[in-house]
């Protein structure tokens, strides 16, 4: 069995983000990044089918050459080798990203594709639903749990939905895109990180790919969130209660 | 992408690592852990399915083969949440595990090697007595050979990872004790818990600090160690102490670094959000003093540990100056970081759930423990008279 799975290399949710000067994107200068979250919830997954059925485990991520230390750490959980796609974030739109994606599959040709539900910094939620339709490949998205049954054939996976848990079967190869709660990514242990530097990790230019880079989405501005507003400090039940309704309109 | 404090990828990678661990689990338990001073042994063996037991033991013997700068990081990260248990790891990584994997012979790292670096053996070393501390070849408890073994008689005071709760032993220790007349005439053993004659003389509670580290006095009456055990050649002991005192000490200087670098996160956002006079307290110069000084003076010290961290080879000695030079100033630099945290953030300082009343009584112990002060003051000075021109 083989598993590609993504690594998106995204701003850390916990850096301060300041709008470039540009306002199309925000300043890359002084912030941390870090493994998209639910791409990690992906290769968690991957690794226990690696465990479990004996799977190779291909990091894949599209990105600056930065993106190689995201690769690196999904080699040092546990990963066998690598891709990398080099593309600034800026010549990007989800539709590219799965289109690029779609050429690695026609390369790899894996027997499941695990991405992450949506990547924090964009929160498109879209790159998983449009490769399934250029690669015509069965979709699960939002796994909370991934089984694989009948001998490798279907892989039977719960979905959260609103209100509760839906179970389909997908019949491989397919596309699976991981929720947080599908697993609990484990740590790039020591001896996982050195040993991931001898790993390989394969890398193309886009332009490589022979792909139409036309983008569909075009950024044109970007603001940061309005500042919250102060609280008021109410003197006691009847004024809150009061308030709740009048203003709040909440009871 | 090097710089200093990530010469490699590896080491980046590493500090990442650790700081995710830390973040999510370490921190939610050091507040609980120092309140009722135990031990987090479960914590403890997760270090060691991280590889970070081990950090700089060789793969053969179960490590993951890093050097001193990994050390350094893993302290630092680790210390930024929870010095007292970063204590214990450092008593066992470095103080047993490294002491051992860099003095011992092949048979004695395969024997004992493996299992510390899962964490099913917790070690520490004893080198400091109840009568005898920086004036460390004082020391009294002998060892006397006898056919294959050793007699060893003595007392060991302020073990950390002594014993593991009220009653309990640690599991192995490497023990100074003296095999002459000459004051540095000084042997290393290997002594596990359940050898004949070695008891645990008291758990040292009520600590100040470092409460998530045990601390014991361990007794040694007419103790028979096993001639195999000895680490090095009879009475020469001291190179092997002297050598390890380096790794250690630029260890504990890096959970300074983690310290002040915490403190300083915490009073610079506090700063900024609480307002007096109606603004935000940031703007007041004898603020602003607190929290700048306190980013130079650490940046300063981060600059100087790492860069005696990346020249320091574990398997040899000579570094003494630099080694005690980092402790020196990042002992007390972390105290007095810790101290205007406390003041930045006035009446909240002063109390557990702000983290900064913890990490001030950690910072003190490192004024003390592996060397005092003063203790680096008298051997810098040594070294330095030595040295008529710095280079
Ligand atoms: C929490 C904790 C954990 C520890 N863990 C360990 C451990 O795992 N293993 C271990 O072996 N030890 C350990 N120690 C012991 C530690 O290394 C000693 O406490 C330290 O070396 C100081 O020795 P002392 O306490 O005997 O003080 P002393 O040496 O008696 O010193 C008392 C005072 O006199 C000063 N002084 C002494 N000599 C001189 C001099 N020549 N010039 C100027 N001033 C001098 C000292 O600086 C100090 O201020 C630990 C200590 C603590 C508190």
């Amino acid at each position: 069995m083989k598993i590609l799975v993504t690594a998106k290399r995204v701003v850390d949710p916990d850096s301060k983000i300041q709008i470039a000067d540009t306002q199309t994107s925000i300043e890359l200068d002084d912030v941390d990044f870090r493994v998209n979250y639910f791409c990690e919830n992906a290769i968690e997954a991957a690794l226990e089918l690696q465990d479990e059925h004996d799977a190779e485990v291909v990091v894949c991520s599209i990105g600056n050459e930065d993106a190689i230390q995201t690769i690196r750490t999904g080699l040092a959980m546990g990963g066998d080798r690598g891709i990398l796609v080099e593309a600034e974030d800026e010549v990007l739109d989800g539709d590219l990203v799965a289109r690029t994606l779609a050429k690695l599959y026609e390369q790899e040709k894996p027997d499941i594709f695990l991405l992450g539900k949506q990547a924090i910094d964009g929160d498109s939620n879209q790159v998983g639903q449009l490769l399934a339709e250029y690669l015509s490949l069965p979709q699960a998205c939002f796994a909370s749990n991934i089984d694989i049954i009948e001998d490798g054939a279907v892989a039977r996976v719960e979905r959260e939905v609103d209100g509760g848990i839906e179970t389909i079967d997908v019949d491989l190869p397919c596309i699976i895109t991981a929720d947080l709660r599908l697993n609990e990514p484990r740590y790039a242990s020591l001896p996982g990180i050195m040993k991931a530097k001898r790993k390989k990790i394969e890398e193309f230019e886009l332009d490589d790919l022979e792909l139409d880079t036309t983008l569909k989405v075009v950024t044109r501005s970007m603001e940061l969130p309005a500042g919250r507003q102060a609280g008021v400090m109410v003197s006691d039940v009847d004024e809150l209660v009061n308030k709740l309704k009048s203003e709040a309109k909440v009871l | 992408m090097s710089d200093l404090f990530n010469p490699t990828d590896e080491h980046r990678q590493l500090r990442e690592m650790v700081r995710a661990f830390a973040e999510r689990e370490v921190e939610v338990q050091a507040h609980e852990f120092d309140k009722k001073e135990a031990f987090n042994h479960a914590l403890f063996l997760k270090l060691g399915e991280l590889g970070l037991l081990g950090i700089t033991v060789h793969p053969e013997f179960g490590g993951s083969g890093m050097d001193a700068t990994a050390a350094t990081i893993v302290h630092e990260e680790l210390s930024a949440v929870d010095p007292g248990f970063t204590l214990a790891y450092l008593a066992h990584s470095m103080l047993f595990v490294n002491n051992l994997a860099v003095n011992g012979t092949p048979e004695q790292c395969a024997r004992f090697l493996p299992r510390s670096c899962t964490g099913d053996l917790i070690g520490g070393m004893g080198m400091s007595e109840p009568g005898a501390g920086t004036d460390v070849l004082g020391m009294r408890t002998t060892a006397v050979r006898d056919g294959d073994h050793y007699v060893i008689n003595g007392a060991k005071m302020w073990i950390t990872n002594g014993c593991i709760n009220d009653t309990e032993l640690g599991d192995v220790f490497l023990i100074y004790a003296r095999t002459g007349d000459h004051a540095a005439d000084l042997s290393s053993f290997i002594i596990e818990k359940g050898t004949p004659g070695f008891s645990l003389g008291q758990r040292i509670k009520d600590k100040l600090g470092m409460r998530a580290s045990p601390t014991a006095e361990l007794v040694f009456e007419d103790c028979r160690v096993p001639a195999a055990n000895r680490v090095g050649d009879e009475g020469k002991a001291t190179l092997c102490m002297m050598r390890n005192l380096e790794i250690e000490r630029v260890t504990l200087a890096a959970m300074s670094l983690g310290i002040a670098r915490r403190c300083i996160e915490i009073m610079n956002a506090y700063a900024s959000d609480r307002k007096a006079f109606g603004q935000p307290i940031n703007r007041f110069g004898q603020i602003q003093r607190h929290i700048a000084d306190s980013y130079g003076e650490f940046m300063a010290g981060r600059s100087y540990v790492y860069h005696t961290s990346n020249a320091l080879r574990l398997e040899s000695a000579g570094n003494r100056l630099d080694s005690d030079g980092v402790k020196l100033y990042c002992s007390t630099m972390a105290k007095n970081v810790a101290d205007r945290a406390i003041q930045v953030l006035g009446g909240y300082g002063y109390v557990g759930e702000y983290t900064v009343e913890r990490l001030w009584r950690d910072a003190k112990l490192l004024e003390i423990g592996g060397g005092t002060i003063e203790a680096h003051q008298k051997n810098m000075t040594r070294d330095l008279s030595r040295l008529p021109r710095i280079l």
